[in-house]
């Protein structure tokens, strides 16, 4: 159920040296909901996905979890909080084996009951893991990977799953594959922040969508209401509103 | 020209060669970790070298024993440098930077060397160190074969470190991608700092083998550091286990060289097995064929 604010942005600023890529963002990510961000290349969206987990300290502003301030706060220590990113590029560790990996999302976790009873949860949720367990993850297909990136971030239970594109590069048997796990762990009562390429799909499960341009929020709104806009259908949606998925 | 000759050289190849390996690994671990080339490796073997001489000379403490005191002396300078200079250096430049930095650090140390132990040559002493055996006809050297069996246990204890304790599971997934490793809440900082300490810390053994079967001065540096890096670029930069096999490689090859050929040469027959190797793999031998995601 979707309840109040879980994560505040309040005027945040961030870049990464050659100038501010976020201007003044400011919106609410509402508890156990699905948030979608969308926007073209280069309007900040990574980056305030960045700024979340700490791989990017903003230069002003808040953004407030669970009554704490992130900003200033090393990635482990929000890792610690209940905040989890899958970043965009595939993060899985190649030259390990996949269980290594998963092990790996429970790196913060010293009782090695608890880790053990969080494996054998997460390859019931998802069978690649045991099924390619000693296996290197950079044996895996794209999609593969991508499964056992959320199966890692799960390790941990956070509150807060953080996604960067998690549909990049994935045939659309895949992709939807991905957006159904999505979905799952969002029903699961996590709160899920997405950066979408595939707009279209990812805001017709979203709860929430926020549209970023250069650095500022243009709009933000139900998923519906963001999809229905006809301006931001024009400009980012394939130019129709509501449609079948463009691809 | 005889099949002793070539065994002896193959032998020395081998026993001198994994001295080097260990060098050469604590610089590939700093550079694999932290995309860190640290030109200092040099000159802090050779500080290895001369606190083992100042313990020796000093206080009459045994080379081998004086190295329980050497090689936690320098994994704190590691730490120390690390703290001081490396960790500052941040953005696409660091790497660049940390040539620089590195080089500085090691005009410190070696303008501190010279006016300790002056610029006149010195070698390590002990009673074991001129002595030597023979087994199967063939003479070993004493000092060669307990700086291999130093160099094995000593890498022994640093791959049993990284493949089977949770500070080793920390270091690896800091050497393949240090974003994906902060995102599981590795503190990536830490690790940089404790591989610098323990790439510094395994010169102080390097730093005694050599200064027991060299003569050296603080200048002795360029050369040694000259040959750790072209070690680490013959086995692919940041790679364990090529730094262990091109070690090997590089003194074994100038030694057949020598032998088979013509002592004059055996400097340079490595450089062109080097320049064809980087032709052909210019990651060197186990390289990464792409950029590191930073």
């Amino acid at each position: 159920m979707v309840e109040r604010a879980f994560v505040s942005f309040k005027g945040v600023v961030a870049g990464y040296g050659g100038g501010d890529v976020l201007k003044s963002v400011e919106f609410d990510v509402p508890q156990g909901g699905l948030t979608c961000i969308v926007g073209p290349n280069g309007s900040g969206k990574s980056t305030l996905l960045k700024t979340v987990s700490g791989l990017v300290t903003p230069r002003l502003g808040e953004i407030w979890f669970k009554g704490h301030n992130l900003v200033g706060k090393s990635p482990r220590e929000i890792l610690k909080l209940g905040v989890v990113q899958v970043p965009q590029n595939h993060s899985l560790f190649r030259e390990m084996s996949v269980n290594e990996n998963v092990e790996l999302g429970a790196f913060l976790i010293k009782d090695k009951k608890v880790i053990a009873e969080r494996m054998d949860r997460v390859r019931t949720m998802f069978p690649i893991v045991a099924q390619r367990a000693n296996d290197k993850a950079g044996s895996l297909s794209g999609g593969q990977q991508r499964l056992v990136e959320f199966a890692r971030c799960l390790m941990l239970e956070p509150d807060l799953v953080v996604l960067d594109e998690p549909s990049m590069g994935l045939d659309p048997k895949t992709l939807r594959l991905v957006f159904e796990t999505i979905k799952m762990m969002n029903n699961e009562g996590r709160t899920v922040l997405l950066v979408e390429q595939n707009a279209r799909q990812a805001l017709k499960m979203s709860d929430f969508g926020v549209v970023l341009e250069n650095g500022r929020v243009r709009l933000s709104g139900s998923g519906q209401e963001v999809l229905n806009n006809p301006e931001i259908g024009a400009l980012y949606l394939g130019g129709s509103t509501g449609g079948p998925a463009a691809h | 020209m005889n099949a002793t000759a070539l065994i002896d050289a193959a032998k020395d190849g081998i026993l001198t060669g994994s001295v080097y390996a260990l060098m050469a690994t604590g610089l590939t671990l700093i550079f694999g970790v932290m995309d860190i080339i640290n030109v200092a490796q040099g000159i802090l073997v050779i500080l290895g070298a001369y606190l083992s001489y100042a313990l020796s000379v000093h206080l009459g403490i045994d080379l081998f024993l004086g190295l329980l005191i050497t090689i936690p002396s320098l994994f704190v300078v590691g730490v120390v440098i690390e703290r001081a200079f490396i960790g500052r250096l941040k953005g696409p430049e660091k790497t660049a930077m940390s040539i620089l930095v590195t080089y500085a650090v090691s005009l410190l140390i070696e303008g501190a060397l010279n006016i300790i132990f002056t610029v006149n040559d010195v070698q390590l002493h002990a009673s074991y160190v001129n002595k030597s055996f023979l087994i199967g006809g063939i003479h070993f050297s004493f000092i060669y074969v307990a700086g291999f069996v130093m160099a094995v246990i000593l890498l022994s204890a640093l791959y049993f470190m990284l493949y089977r304790t949770r500070f080793g599971v920390s270091v690896r997934a800091s050497l393949a991608d240090q974003t994906s490793a902060a995102l599981v809440g590795i503190d990536v900082r830490r690790v940089s700092t404790i591989c610098f300490g323990i790439g510094v810390a395994v010169t102080a053994a390097g730093g005694m083998v050599y200064g027991a079967t060299n003569a050296f001065n603080a200048s002795t540096s360029y050369d040694l550091i000259s040959r750790l890096l072209t070690i680490i670029v013959l086995g692919g930069m940041g790679s364990l286990g090529g730094a262990m096999i091109a070690g090997v490689s590089m003194v074994f090859i100038g030694d057949m060289v020598g032998v088979l050929w013509s002592p004059v040469w055996s400097t340079m027959a490595y450089f062109v097995v080097l320049i064809i190797v980087l032709l052909l793999r210019p990651q060197g031998l186990f390289g990464k064929p792409i950029a590191r995601v930073a």
